[in-house]
């Protein structure tokens, strides 16, 4: 097996004395001294930040590097941007899939369009290598570079409802940061992944600031060269103490992301086919006919797949969780197995009130114990508000199959409102 | 991750290789998790404890404790009824992680009183963790 990895802020998680453990092959926080709960409502309430350096970028780059995307992706990146279905332009990113040959996930990513026929394509941790040797295999014998930057970016999350005031303290001009800077847009640069504009920090470091994130809150994934790294991070906690902003782990990460409906990759999503799934948004758009409006490989066998289960998002009654281990199961009101657990957390920010599901965000004398939530593949279909079981033989665990867990999220709140 | 030198260990209890402690309360005994168990989970958001009256077998399992990492099983350390269950913890299951020698799980009526001197003193239990 290979070694485990570190990110360059290792010394600060173990100076804090978080708790540690490996995820995909690096020595990563599950949480700091504040604890998990402290750490998810930070986000919900104020902001947090997050290491997430050990994701892995890829540049794609030269004539054809946009033809080369438009067959990789799911997503079809001339018609994905707002309502109007317009292209992937300069300043703009977006959500998709790389698929093999079989229709199965290879990874998930966030393609951004540095200029033209310049692009950066962030994938998970891990998977640098093998998105350089998939795009490199279809791109063929053209004129496309295809570079791994794995291990040699700096990149973390301010995530939260005060990300932009934070931000905004260490910036060198952010006005012009923030102006138009709507959800899946970016600016500025570093490094090799420069795009026409330009943003830097006070103290002249170059940085993209990308208006994305992973936990359904309003926030920032920054990029910096990897040197750059730890001076950010440190810039940002002290620019943030008076905002009470604190470092968070995978763990949080994991229940936010839950919460808000968002796979993580080789566990909700992997090497089954992308098909009846709640993150359809994914893929290019579909005619009448349900053909793809773009050609992308692993689209005629995602078409002509048989697959008949179904991943569903569920919420149950209180915060008891059944872990995804493989020996547990869910059932149905019978007792029969009717699928897998693929993901079960809890959302510490969530309660119900006489049944229907509430946030503390902006309800702060609602007090929650926090409900348990996830995904699951079903064997079978069922809707939004039929209960399934969760169980690990011994325990069980009713929970409602929901088309939405975490109200009032801000990931995609006007940034106007958000900066002063 | 707390070191060794940072955890908290109270004299006089007993300990369990599955990190519960044992005190004596007149004639019943308080069984909780220790600091070492609490840390390693995390914040507990859930307790799950047996009802009162049930009678179990040293090694039972009595109950689960739920923290944003997994879902723990608890064993009963000595055989006995559970007499009380503590119901702070209902609505504020995080005081396991504020005070885990203070705030208890559940309260037993041991069958055999002294089962009690086969569990693990707090000088075993610090070998225990040194590994």
């Amino acid at each position: 097996m290979e070694t485990t990895k570190t990110t360059v802020l290792h010394d600060f998680h173990c100076q804090q004395g978080a708790n540690m453990a490996s995820f995909g092959n690096y020595d990563m926080p599950l949480w700091y001294k504040s604890g998990t709960k402290a750490e998810h409502l930070a986000v919900i309430d104020s902001a947090g930040i997050f290491d997430t350096s050990h994701m892995a970028v890829v540049t794609v780059k030269g004539n054809g590097a946009r033809a080369l995307l438009q067959y990789a992706l799911t997503k079809d990146i001339d018609s994905c941007i707002g309502i109007n279905k317009t292209p992937l332009t300069e300043g703009r990113c977006v959500y998709g899939l790389f698929l093999d040959n079989d229709g199965l996930v290879i990874d998930d990513a966030i393609v951004y369009c540095l200029g033209d026929e310049s692009y950066m394509v962030v994938v998970n941790a891990g998977m640098g290598g093998d998105i350089a040797v998939h795009l490199k295999a279809l791109a063929g014998s053209g004129a496309v570079v295809i570079e791994d930057l794995t291990d040699r970016v700096g990149k973390m999350d301010i995530q939260g409802p005060n990300s932009a005031k934070v931000l905004k303290k260490i910036v060198k001009d952010p006005k012009s940061l923030f102006e138009k800077l709507m959800y899946f847009s970016f600016k500025g640069g570093f490094g090799s992944c420069i795009s026409s504009s330009t943003v830097e920090l006070k103290d002249g470091t170059k940085v993209l600031v990308s208006r994305t994130g992973y936990t359904g809150e309003f926030g920032f994934e920054l990029f910096v060269e990897i040197g750059a790294l730890v001076p950010l991070w440190n810039q940002i906690l002290e620019a943030g103490k008076e905002f009470s902003v604190i470092p968070c782990g995978l763990a949080a990460r994991d229940s936010l992301r839950a919460g808000a409906v968002l796979p993580l990759s080789h566990q909700d999503i992997g090497h089954w086919p992308f098909a009846n799934t709640p993150w359809s948004f994914a893929l290019a758009d579909r005619d009448e006919a349900g053909n793809f409006t773009k050609d992308f490989h692993g689209a005629k066998a995602l078409l002509k797949s048989t697959w008949t289960r179904h991943t569903l998002a569920f919420a149950g009654f209180d915060p008891r969780k059944i872990g995804a281990e493989e020996a547990n199961y869910v059932a149905d009101s019978e007792g029969r197995k009717i699928g897998k657990i693929l993901t079960c957390t809890t959302d510490m920010a969530i309660g119900r009130v006489d049944g229907e599901i509430l946030s503390i965000a902006g309800n702060k004398e609602l007090k929650v114990k926090g409900l348990c939530c996830g995904f699951v593949l079903l064997d079978v279909a069922r809707q939004p508000g039929e209960t399934v079981f969760l169980t690990d033989g011994k325990r069980k665990i009713e929970v409602e199959i929901r088309a939405d867990v975490r109200p009032q999220r801000t990931a995609r709140a006007p940034i106007g409102t958000m900066v002063d | 991750m707390k070191e060794l030198s940072e955890l908290i260990f109270v004299d006089g209890l007993r300990y369990t290789e599955d990190h519960e402690w044992v005190t004596t309360n007149g004639d019943t005994l308080r069984v909780g998790i220790t600091d070492y168990a609490q840390d390693q989970m995390g914040d507990v958001v859930f307790v799950e404890a047996p009802e009162v009256g049930t009678e179990l077998n040293k090694g039972d399992e009595f109950g689960t404790i739920e923290s944003v990492k997994a879902v723990s099983e608890l064993f009963l350390p000595v055989s006995g009824k559970i007499v009380a269950v503590n119901e702070d913890l209902d609505d504020a299951p995080e005081l396991v992680n504020e005070d885990p020698y203070k705030n208890w799980l559940v309260e037993i009526k041991p069958s055999d009183p002294s089962e009690l001197e086969g569990l693990l003193t707090v000088e075993a239990y610090k070998e225990l963790l040194k590994g």
